[in-house]
Formats: structure tokens, sequence, C-alpha cells
């Protein structure tokens, strides 16, 4: 099996839990043209904590991956929580050691998250 | 098949390295690395009025160069020929140098490389984006001032009939000013600047096997006489004095600060090498791999060509693919691959060239590679071999 797509990363890219859209709520989005990957995520806050999110958007296997898994992870967080995590976070969640450029690949949710 | 790999030194140390990344830039070869290693280690010193023998052999270096760059590209003399940075910085200063204004128009293409596009959309009005095939396509009027091609796209391999296109731009309006960005075109078939007919030329050093930091800038002597200096600086002027300053003859007003002087010394280099090499067995080394790689990749039925120029003999060497299958990943996730379990070195993503993505209905990107004089079947091989493997990791995990 290959080291980076794992069967999880997989998982999430092909069966994503969070794909869609959220009306009434907070949004943000980022675009890595570069490599043609373009996010935007749809956020319900309340009290300061993600209660629902969704993402909308197209992108490389870890970058889709990565936000499926990371909206995993926030949704009940508060958001200032959110806006503390560090990439080195997504890879620990992912399982993964990344190369350069595949960490802005991965990192692309977080740093839409961060604009919330 | 003939092996040209032991020409270049970096399979020394990277013996299994497929490199198929010629496009981005490509692999330096011996001949060329020694000529540049012999100026920086016998004689590197600053060229024109250095009045000491090591001085004076660089400025013929530099200048030999300069009129071997116009023999190759058939220029009409060397006074036509001024070296910049790359392909790039050629076009900005056309781009410049013609004094553009919004109130100009210029007719670009979807195809091109964003060097040839964006210079253009910041300086003038850009229109029509068509790819131009006829006369209607091409969007030229009376009122177009200049007209930007590309020879061979970056990103779909073929060859263009330019000549003709230049004749029919000609035809509606015979006072545009045509520049053709020749990047790709210039390491992979022959170039003749005069029956072209272009009024300017450009291209790089570091994608026809010679160095990074220096490119051409072709001009026909009238348009470079009516051109404006851009940069400013040493090397380039007559006479200064407090209130005024007049500008040195065409190609020097062009050249202001000490210019790479090794890097256009390695670039007659790499002019040497072609022409030891002969690009008609360029063209034709390359064509074989062309059609092996074709061949090759009609088995792979989830994999696509982009474009229209297949296994012709229209087209360079330069094949973008895309999987038409949404759970295999994009041009990012297969490139990580081949590269990583493979040695396969390509390039993913839009290749500078995001309107012909776009119209392909292709926003995250394709997977390009693009071949050179070194590569062999067994680089072609492992590609396809790569491919499997990406299918493999995706679907049947």
């Amino acid at each position: 099996m290959d080291d980076l797509y794992k069967e999880l990363i997989l998982e999430h890219y092909q069966s994503p839990n969070h794909r869609g859209k959220l009306m009434g709520g907070v949004e943000a989005g980022e675009v890595n043209m570069s490599c043609g990957d373009s996010l935007k995520i749809f956020a319900k806050i309340d009290g300061g904590k993600i209660i629902d999110a969704k993402f909308e958007g197209g992108g490389c296997a870890i970058s889709m991956a990565a936000v499926d898994m990371l909206l995993d992870k926030v949704i009940g967080m508060k958001l200032v929580d959110v806006k503390k995590m560090s990439g080195s976070e997504i890879e620990k969640m992912m399982g993964v050691e990344l190369t350069p450029s595949r960490k802005k690949c991965a990192y692309l949710g977080l740093e839409v998250l961060k604009k919330l | 098949m003939k092996s040209y790999k032991k020409l270049f030194p970096i399979f020394k140390k990277n013996p299994i390295l497929h490199y198929l990344d010629s496009g981005a830039t490509a692999l330096k070869p011996q001949m060329v690395l020694d000529k540049m290693m012999d100026y920086y280690t016998n004689y590197s010193s600053n060229i024109h009025r250095g009045l000491y023998p090591i001085s004076e052999k660089a400025t013929g270096e530099y200048e030999a160069v300069r009129a071997k760059v116009a023999r190759f590209i058939g220029a009409k003399s060397e006074k036509e020929i001024i070296f910049t940075s790359g392909t790039t910085d050629s076009i900005n200063m056309v781009a410049r140098g013609l004094g553009l204004t919004k109130d100009d128009e210029v007719v670009v293409e979807v195809e091109a490389h964003h060097s040839n596009f964006v210079p253009w959309q910041q300086l003038a009005t850009i229109r029509n984006y068509a790819v131009p095939t006829g006369r209607q396509e091409l969007g030229i009027r009376n009122s177009t001032k200049v007209l930007a091609i590309t020879q061979v796209s970056n990103v779909l391999g073929e060859i263009k009939d330019i000549k003709n296109i230049i004749k029919t731009a000609r035809e509606i309006n015979p006072n545009i000013i045509v520049v053709v960005d020749g990047a790709q075109a210039v390491p992979h078939i022959p170039v003749n600047v005069v029956e072209l007919d272009c009024d300017f030329y450009c291209f790089s050093g570091h994608k026809m096997y010679g160095p990074t930091g220096v490119g051409v800038l072709y001009g026909k002597a009238n348009r470079l006489a009516e051109m404006n200096a851009v940069r400013f600086g040493g090397g380039m002027i007559k006479t200064v004095d407090f209130d005024n300053t007049t500008w040195a003859d065409v190609p020097e007003k062009f050249e202001a600060g000490t210019p790479p002087i090794g890097e256009v010394i390695g670039l007659g280099a790499a002019i040497d090498f072609i022409n030891k090499i002969g690009l008609k067995n360029i063209m034709e080394h390359e064509k074989e791999l062309v059609d092996y790689l074709f061949n090759k990749l009609s088995e792979i039925k989830w994999i696509e060509v982009l474009g229209s120029a297949k296994q012709t003999n229209n087209r360079i060497g330069v094949i973008s693919m895309f999987s038409n299958d949404k759970r295999v990943g994009t041009s990012n996730d297969i490139a990580d691959i081949l590269g990583r379990k493979f040695n396969v070195a390509v390039r993913a993503g839009h290749h500078c060239a995001m309107p012909l993505h776009t119209k392909f209905g292709i926003e995250t990107g394709t997977v390009r590679a693009s071949l050179g004089i070194y590569n062999d079947k067994n680089d072609i091989d492992e590609l396809v071999k790569g491919l499997q493997e990406v299918w493999m990791t995706f679907i049947k995990n």
C-alpha cells in the first residue's frame, strides 16, 4: 500500500462526510491556483462553537481528504481553538508525513477555517 | 534507438531518474557546463572596455554568441539579437518598449503561456483569445497593434503553422507587430525568423539545454530602432550629462547593466550542442518516443490527452493528460505517485496556461510529460508503469 494514499485518506476523498452547502451560516474560501485546488467552507457557529460545517470545491485527494477529516475534527470545537491549530496537527490527524509541496495541499482546509 | 544519456552528467548521480519535464527546463549536457566553468574559472571578467586580455576574451566569447544565435534562428544580423534573462523577460521588454496603453489592442491566444498573456493584459486591451486557425478567427482588425502568438504550446505540444497565420495577419493589417513566443519551439524544431516574417521572437536558454538566467529577444532591425529602452543604467548609454542622456546603439541600448556573461557563453555551447546532435536527429528521436508513448497511452482507458494534436507529425514531445475517472485524484496526486515511487519527473497543474485549462473545463490541471533528447523508451515504460500504479492506488487499493 502507498505510504501517502492510505485507506483512510482515500475513503475521505472518495466518500466524504461533509460535502455540500450550508445556508444561513458563515463562509470562507481560498484557491490554490498553481495546482487547481479551490475550496469553500460553510459553517454554523453558536456561542463561539462550530456546530456544523460543510465544504465545496475541487482539488487533489490530499487537499480534499484533509478538509473532510478536518471538519470531522472541528465540529464541536470552539472557533478560537481551531484558529490556533498548526499544520503539524493536520499531518498527525492524517497519519502521514508530507513533502513540502504536499503540505500546501493538506493545509488548504485549515487556511480557510482560519478565515472564518 | 540511440541513447544520449551519457552526454548529461546528472544521470551519473541519478541513474534511475526518468526526466520527463523538459518543457519546464531541459537538463544540461557536459559541454555546456564545461564551457561555463571555463569562463568562471579561467577568464571571469566583465565585458566591454576591459583593456586586458581576459576581458577581451570574455567580450569576444560573449559577442560571438550573439552572432551564433543570429545564425541559429536565421536573423539577418547579430544586431537584431538582444540578450535578456529569459522568454518572460523578452516579452515584457517588448510589451513595455512598444509604449502600449489601454487604447492599444493586442490579440492574444487562449493557449498562450501566462508570460505571453499577462504582460499584454496589463499594458493594453486584449481581445479574442481564440486559437487562430482561419482569417475570421484571428480576430485582427485594422486597429490591432500587436498579435502575440505561440509557435508551440507548452501544454498541447502542437506545432502551429505560424508562418501562415502571420501572413494572414499582415494581409488584414500590414502594420501589425507580431510577437512570437518560441520557448517550446527552439529546442525541438528549426526556426527561421525571416521566413516566419515575425517582428519579434522570444526564447529561453534553459529550455534548450543551456543555463537558466539567459534568454533572447530577436527583433527586426526597424522595429528595434523604434522601440524604447525600458531598463536604464550602465552599458546602454552613449553620453550622459546632468540634463540629458543619449542611448547606445541597438542592441546595447537594451542591455543595461552587467549581462549574464557566463550564461550567454553557456547558451552558445547549448547551440553548439543542438547543432552537433542535429535538429533533424532530435526531431526523429522525439517523434519515435511520442509515437511509442501514444501507443502505450491508448491502452490506458482512464487517461485522456488534452488537445487534438495527437499522433501526428505536427507536434513535439509535450503531452498533457488527465484522468477521466473521478475516483482517481487530480494531476497533483498522479504526479506525486509518479515522482515518489518511480522517480518519473513530470509536471502537474496548469503549466502557466490557466485560460486554456478553463476552456477545456479541467480546472484541477493536467499531468504533463515533456521529452528531451536524453529520453528513451525505458523512461516511457516507467511512466506507464507509474500510471498503472496510480490506478491501483485509487481503485484497486
